[in-house]
């Protein structure tokens, strides 16, 4: 819609915003969200995948999503953070987007992409999804904003333990890189004008085996109401470890520690796995509308560990 | 400057870095790639970038530089592409706006399978996947799905293919222009301001500002002149300016003060008795309008809530007492149950757009609309000018669905900012106002009461409609139970609940599809209550001879007669099949005329009649072809230009109907006149006399006009006659303000639906669809077969996606990106079974009748009643999320 009268009022001297792939860029930029100064970093960011002699990867921010997906190496190594790039976007999307815009990419509340409703992310005082349509919220409340963390490779990189390097810090977890849940003004803790450089993933385990699976109401191309990426080891039939980041339900992507903790040296079968699944929902403060999120979560942490169980 | 090569040519690029490539692809006259979302998500505007597809809607215009852009002209510059035949062959598009898109992908898709697959056929589900980034508004999913398969197989290599839909090469080539296409010298762009409050008085309106900035041709007011706002997006103004960046600016420079008055958003807050009023009683005139005929009788009017109405009723006392009676003493058989409906939005993919333009006092506006003929009558009557000087364009619309019905504020706003600026204007809504102020199917809440008697008839039926019609009246939908499973009596009250939210409008069979859902529920809740099967329930209940047919079909089906008993499964995923049934009037418009002249040797027909993607020029020329013994690639159709015989709008599934019979009129008289200027005879046993004669003839042209229809057999009546004396005069009123004849006979579908429901995920998957219709003879089968394909996965969406999402205090719609507003995607196409039934229209001349209605009637009670079957559980409302089904399986309320 017409965007310039609809803003409600410029937003106070906006800071100038780094584009990459562009792709969550470009769309606020049309709706007018987006209005400060602009930096293109596509033709200057690091694209390469380098691989230590202990098979650890370090992946330049620059890389396409689409050469995360597809690399015969990185799904090797990290089959969870293939999985997971093969699920989000669109197949075009994929081919342009980054992995270090997808960890920036700003929030999909409806409320903060309206150019014309203020909110904690765009300097209001209140967050209208809260008093008014959170459908899409957080069932686990941890800050003012409701809005789930858009990104799913940050929920994989939190899986995998991750380490960021920015041009300004280095060794940041996902947890450093994107806050506690608490910050509502911004999606990640970078200040204005870092900008991440790479990203480090630990060599993986022996015989570790990862997934990832979202929980959408059509078949694709759709943001995650819940998603989940699981790495597991499992010897003698019993999960030696247990690795549990889920998307979609949090202010940022969270670890499910008690389930994790449940199912260590736990037999990796059906029952042990739905009887674990109940503690997904630990530490959860689910909104009037987005209690749904929670059995989603149960349901995905079953459907996972199920076939990785298999 | 950067450079970029296009299809092998050069181009510079701009240096504004905010340049984004499609604008330039566009800009530069490649119109064949469209802008549909503007957030990646649809994939209209698809290109490849070094061979690789991706969305230029997205995409900084920089980015390609030094690199090289195949657009859709490009994809077919040397010859056709395999794709484009397969998709031409298959008749894989419909209003074809999305198909360039689809297209790009799918040959690069198929280059790449070729390479590494030779020809090897893909899966359906390999096909899905890489076309996620696709979506259809038309449906035409499954004979995408046979185009790509039997491309990647080689089928189509070097074929030189026939075509089923006669404007399929356009479309798949992208040189289909579409309204949004249009560009004339010196065109400017028009742009409106709108409110972003839900209810307010706008004073002290100041043009000025705006008409100071440069490159500003023109501002006009479009407030009505009680200066009020009743819903977000209300139009204020608009400006027309020499880019759209410009208008922009210039309607961010108009002031006025908005005093705030207190709005009522939805359904549920408007029915309160405190509930601010939207519209005052002077100016209840103003309201919109929800249904497709003329407005009804005068109804009562309380607050937000207008009703009840309820012509249709039938002894309704007598229903009430009895299901009192019933609700008294416990009947068991009593099906008693609160249904509710989501708000669907048309989202057609060409946005609602017009050009205008004057040359002296002639006025040309090319509109995305669906009714040309009648949409020249209202321009000429709204601003004083004789028809002919008046003309109306659309040689093709990227889809409509009912909302682009009228003269919307696109074309009023073109016009007058034309007339202003005195260069031609072009207004074209963005994504945001498509999906809000364009109208919609409206959400409502349906009471429904339904009792067998003690023989198991239907004995009573009681069903009350809210409907939440924003500002807008003459929402139908209790009502339209009257035309289906005749009982002892009925108590059908419609109400119009308005509020502070953008106006309904008239969605592909008003009102039916949320009747069909609640009634076709009950009556499957009556078969299990009564243990029987639902289909033989229905056999017994519903006299249509139609339908009869339809049923027995329906019950031969392997998939029906195998079904396992309900509340057997116990595992994650669960299986059910479902049946519903749907009916629409068979409309027909008077005064509907087909002109056939023979043009320099060649056959041309001529109609002022639009084709929206169902398919209308095939329908002509195929009647025509069949006729003269031609193929229908001889036959020159015209359409889409006001200034032919006048033709019917596309609305109410009445094109085919309207126009095939002046047709066959038009075809014996051309066949006398042919005969009568012939100077010579064919050859003796000519194996084409007619083809000869046609070469032969000099130029001459006949027309007809629409011949009522002839006398249908005992026992096939109008619908509306199933509602007695007040069906009658309600067809006399339609006949009278909008030259609509409800002829004889019911255009009627019957669907099964197999779902698959995984319980862990509360996701709902159709697995396979069966569709039977009985619309008559089919004037162009694969059209027709694509339509119901249509019409099921439009349904399909309705069922379980679909819903228009608002902020309950401030009135806006948070749905506005093809992102939040849901519809389905390739993949959620089931495998499809279509059966025409072709009887039961033989006194229409042609025996055809309308479609693109009655298909998606029965969708979303079927798939409703299959997940009944599958879960034990019935969902009351759509769609059918996750969230509500872990809640209903949980048995919680879902938020």
């Amino acid at each position: 819609m017409s965007v310039a009268v609809m803003s409600a009022k410029p937003t106070a001297k906006p800071t100038p915003e780094f584009r990459a792939g562009g792709t969550d860029f470009s769309e606020r930029r049309r709706s007018g969200v987006s209005q400060g100064m602009l930096i293109d970093i596509s033709a200057t960011g690091d694209k390469t995948i380098t691989w230590d002699a202990d098979g650890a990867a370090r992946i330049g921010a620059l890389t396409t999503i689409a050469t995360i997906a597809t690399d015969a190496r990185i799904a090797a190594a990290y089959p969870g953070l293939a999985a997971s790039a093969q699920g989000l976007a669109t197949p075009q999307v994929r081919q342009v987007a980054t992995l270090g815009g997808n960890l920036a990419q700003r929030s999909r509340c409806w409320y903060f992409r309206r150019a014309d409703i203020d909110c904690l992310k765009k300097s209001g005082s209140t967050c209208p999804a809260r008093s008014g349509n959170h459908l899409y919220g957080v069932a686990f409340d941890l800050g003012p904003c409701v809005a789930p963390h858009p990104s799913t490779m940050a929920a994989a990189l939190l899986a995998y333990d991750a380490s960021i390097t920015t041009d300004r810090r280095s060794g940041l977890t996902i947890a450093g890189l994107l806050g506690d849940g608490s910050i509502s003004h911004a999606d990640h803790t970078l200040a204005a004008g870092e900008m991440i450089k790479s990203i480090a993933l630990p060599a993986p385990l022996e015989g570790e085996r990862a997934s990832y699976k979202r929980a959408i109401s059509r078949t694709y191309a759709e943001w995650p109401l819940v998603e989940l990426c699981a790495r597991v080891v499992i010897a003698g039939g019993k999960f030696e470890l247990v690795r549990l980041a889920a998307g979609g339900v949090a202010p940022v992507p969270l670890r499910l520690t008690a389930v994790e903790a449940q199912l260590s040296g736990k037999i990796a079968n059906a029952a042990s796995i739905a009887e674990a699944a109940k503690a997904a929902s630990s530490g959860a403060k689910p909104l009037p509308m987005t209690a749904y999120k929670l059995d989603l979560l149960q349901g995905l942490v079953r459907d996972v560990l199920e076939r990785l169980s298999d | 400057m950067t450079t970029t090569t296009i299809n092998g040519r050069p181009l510079a690029l701009p240096d504004d870095p905010d340049a984004l490539l499609i604008d330039v692809i566009r800009d530069g006259g490649l119109t064949g790639t469209k802008l549909v979302c503007g957030s990646g998500v649809c994939g209209a505007c698809t290109v490849l970038l070094d061979g690789t597809p991706v969305v230029s809607c997205l995409l900084p215009a920089q980015a390609a530089a030094g690199k090289s852009l195949t657009t859709i002209e490009g994809v077919g510059a040397a010859g056709l592409h395999p794709v484009q035949k397969a998709f031409m062959a298959h008749d894989a598009l419909q209003c074809g706006f999305c198909t360039p898109g689809f297209v790009v992908e799918a040959a690069a898709f198929h280059d790449s399978w070729r390479a590494t697959r030779g020809a090897a056929t893909p899966s359906r589900e390999e096909i899905a996947a890489a076309l996620s980034g696709h979506l259809c508004r038309c449906g035409a999913y499954e004979g995408i799905y046979r185009a790509v398969a039997e491309a990647c197989s080689g089928r189509f290599d070097g074929i030189d293919p026939t075509a089923p839909r006669l404007e399929a090469r356009d479309k798949v080539t992208g040189l289909a222009r579409y309204t949004v296409d249009i560009h004339h010298d010196g065109q400017l762009e028009g742009v409106i301001l709108r409110a972003h409050v839900a209810h307010a008085r706008i004073t002290g309106l100041d043009l000025a500002p705006a008409r100071a900035i440069a490159g500003v041709a023109a501002v006009v007011p479009l407030l009505d002149d009680d200066n009020m706002v009743r819903f977000v997006g209300a139009p204020i103004a608009a400006v027309a300016a020499k880019d759209r960046r410009t208008a922009l600016q210039a309607i961010a420079a108009i002031s006025f003060k908005p005093e705030p008055l207190p709005a009522v958003i939805g359904l549920d807050a408007a029915r309160r008795d405190d509930a601010p009023v939207v519209f005052e009683k002077k100016d209840r005139k103003r309201a919109g309008n929800v249904s497709e005929g003329a407005g009804g009788a005068p109804v009562s009017w309380k607050g937000n809530v207008r009703g009840p109405s309820a012509p249709f009723s039938q002894k309704a006392k007598r229903a009430r007492s009895w299901l009192d009676e019933a609700r008294q003493q416990r009947n068991p058989l009593l099906v008693e149950e609160t249904f509710r409906v989501s708000t669907q939005q048309h989202a057609s993919l060409e946005p609602h757009a017009a050009v205008a333009r004057f040359d002296g006092d002639q006025l040309t506006v090319d509109i995305s609309t669906q009714a040309i003929h009648e949409s020249m009558e209202k321009i000429a009557k709204r601003y004083g000018l004789p028809h002919d000087k008046v003309r109306v364009i659309a040689d093709h619309v990227g889809g409509g669905f009912g909302s682009k019905g009228s003269v919307g504020l696109e074309t009023i706003a073109a016009i007058e900012l034309a007339r202003a600026a005195k260069a031609p204007v072009r207004v074209a809504f963005d994504r945001e106002e498509e999906l809000s102020v364009t109208g919609y199917r409206p959400a409502a809440e349906l009471k429904l009461s339904l009792l067998p008697s003690a023989e198991g008839r239907l004995k009573a039926l009681s069903l009350t409609a809210h409907a939440d019609t924003g500002a807008a009246v003459n929402s139908l939908i209790a009502g339209l139970a009257r035309l289906i499973y005749p009982a002892e009596a009925k108590e059908l009250v419609d109400f119009d609940v308005l509020s502070n939210l953008p106006p309904g409008a008239p969605f592909r069979g008003p009102g039916g599809p949320p009747m069909s859902f609640a009634l076709e529920q009950a009556v499957d809740e009556a078969a299990l209550r009564m243990k029987v099967d639902p289909i033989q329930l229905r056999k017994l209940w519903d006299p249509d001879p139609n339908r009869q047919r339809l049923y027995d079909w329906a019950a031969g089906l392997d998939v029906w007669k195998n079904r396992k008993p309900a509340a057997s499964q116990t595992g994650r995923y669960r299986r059910g099949v479902g049946v519903a049934t749907g009916y629409w009037l068979y409309l027909w418009q008077t005064g509907s005329s087909v002109e056939l002249a023979i043009k320099g040797g060649r056959i041309v027909a001529s109609c002022a009649v639009q084709d929206i993607g169902t398919g209308t020029r095939s329908v002509i020329a195929n009647t025509v072809a069949k006729a003269f013994d031609l193929e229908p690639q001889d036959v020159e159709v015209r359409i889409g230009r006001s200034n032919l015989p006048p033709g019917p709008g596309s609305g109410g599934s009445r094109v085919t109907a309207s126009v095939v019979p002046p047709t066959l009129l038009a075809i014996d008289k051309l066949k006398a006149e042919i005969k009568r200027t012939a100077s010579r005879t064919p050859a003796p046993g000519s194996n084409a006399p007619w083809r000869e004669m046609i070469a032969a003839s000099p130029d001459i042209a006949v027309s007809a006009r629409r011949q009522e229809d002839g006398r249908p057999p005992p026992g096939v009546r109008p619908a509306l006659h199933e509602a007695g004396i007040m069906g009658r005069v309600f067809g006399w009123v339609l006949r009278l303000m909008t030259h609509m004849v409800v002829g004889a006979g019911v255009p009627s579908s019957v669907q099964v639906m197999e779902v698959e429901v995984d319980t862990w995920l509360g996701h709902v998957r159709v697995l396979n669809a069966y569709t039977g219709l009985a619309v008559g003879k089919l004037a162009a089968p694969t059209l027709a077969r694509s339509q119901a394909a249509g019409a099921v996965i439009q349904g399909i969406g309705y069922a379980l996606y679909e819903t228009r999402e608002t902020d309950p205090s401030s009135g806006h719609i948070l749905s506005g990106s093809m992102e939040d507003y849901r519809i389905p995607g390739i993949a959620d196409m089931p495998k499809l079974d279509v059966h025409f039934d072709e009887a039961g229209f033989e006194h229409v001349p042609g025996g055809s009748v309308g479609i693109g209605e009655v298909a998606t009637v029965p969708t979303s009670p079927a798939i409703a009643n299959a997940i009944r079957d599958a879960i034990g559980v019935r969902l009351t409302e759509i769609p059918f999320r996750p969230d509500r089904l872990v809640a209903a399986l949980k048995g919680r309320d879902a938020a």
